[in-house]
C-alpha cells in the first residue's frame, strides 16, 4: 500500500488537484466511499482553515499532506511552513450547532466537522513548521 | 473557481441544482449566484443536491447565509435528494433543526 505524498502552495483552488489525488489513494487501497469522503471533508477544512486564519510569512507558502494507512486506520498529516497557529486550540464547545436559525453563527464549523468524524486531532509545531495529525478508523469494505 | 449550478423552476419555487462538489475552491462563485436570486427577489428556493457528490462548510456557509436572508424576508428554503454521506454532515452540524431537508424534491416543493 504506497503512501500519498503531496505538496502543493498554499491556495484554496489547490484543494480541487488534491481530492482527486485521494480519490485515487482510495481506490488503490480499497478505501470505503464514506472514508474517502471524510478524508477529503477534514482536507478542505484544515486547509481553508490554514489559509484563512493562519499566517504565511514564507516567500512560498506550502502546504504538504501525507496519507497512510495501516491495520485499518488512515493516518492524515498535514504540514506547512506558516507561523504558529494552533486551530486545536479553538475551543470546541464555542461551536454552535444548536440555536435559531436567526442567531446561529455562520462561522466555526469546519474544525467541528474534522472532529466529529476523526477519531483525534492533534497539532505540534515541529522543526519550525505547523503539523496536524489526524487518525481515521474504518472498517474494510467485505471482499 | 466556478461552479455548474443548473436551474429549473417548479410550482413558483426556483430549484437550484448544484453539480459537483461545493468546497472551498467554489464556494464563493455559488454564493454570488444564490446571493444574487435573492437579490432579484426570489422568495421559494429550493437546493436540490441529487447532483452534488461533496460539500463542506464553505458550501455550508452560503446555505445558512440564504436562509438567514430568506428568513428575514418572509422567504421559504429546503433542502432535497441529498446523498447519506452529505445529509450526515448536515446534520452533526445541526443544519437539519434549521433548514428544512426532504428526501424528493416533491416533498420539499410542498414547504417551499
Amino acid at each position: 500500500m504506497p503512501d500519498l505524498h503531496v505538496s502543493l502552495p498554499a491556495k484554496l483552488t489547490e484543494v480541487r488537484n488534491l481530492s482527486a489525488a485521494v480519490e485515487r489513494f482510495g481506490d488503490a487501497n480499497a478505501l470505503p466511499q464514506p472514508t474517502v469522503f471524510i478524508i477529503n471533508l477534514a482536507l478542505d477544512e484544515l486547509i481553508t482553515n490554514a489559509i484563512m486564519h493562519g499566517t504565511f510569512d514564507a516567500p512560498d507558502p506550502k502546504i504538504d499532506i501525507h496519507l497512510e494507512i495501516e491495520q485499518n486506520i488512515v493516518t492524515l498529516i498535514m504540514e506547512d511552513n506558516g507561523s504558529p497557529f494552533d486551530p486545536t486550540g479553538m475551543d470546541a464547545d464555542d461551536v454552535d450547532t444548536t440555536s435559531s436559525l436567526e442567531d446561529r453563527a455562520v462561522g466555526g464549523l469546519g474544525l467541528h466537522l474534522v472532529r466529529t468524524f476523526a477519531h483525534d486531532l492533534n497539532y505540534e509545531f515541529v522543526d519550525g513548521r505547523n503539523r496536524l495529525t489526524v487518525h481515521h478508523h474504518f472498517k474494510p469494505e467485505s471482499e | 473557481m466556478n461552479i455548474e449550478v443548473a436551474e429549473e423552476r417548479e410550482g413558483g419555487a426556483l430549484i437550484l441544482l448544484p453539480v459537483g462538489r461545493l468546497d472551498s475552491a467554489n464556494a464563493r462563485a455559488f454564493e454570488s449566484i444564490v446571493m444574487e436570486h435573492i437579490g432579484n427577489d426570489e422568495r421559494r428556493l429550493i437546493f436540490d443536491f441529487g447532483r452534488l457528490s461533496f460539500i463542506s462548510s464553505s458550501g455550508m456557509r452560503v446555505l445558512l447565509i440564504a436562509a438567514k436572508r430568506l428568513s428575514a424576508n418572509e422567504g421559504t428554503i429546503a433542502l432535497c435528494n441529498m446523498q447519506d454521506h452529505i445529509e450526515e454532515v448536515f446534520r452533526v452540524s445541526g443544519f437539519d433543526q434549521i433548514i428544512p431537508i426532504r428526501d424528493s424534491r416533491q416533498a420539499a416543493l410542498e414547504l417551499a
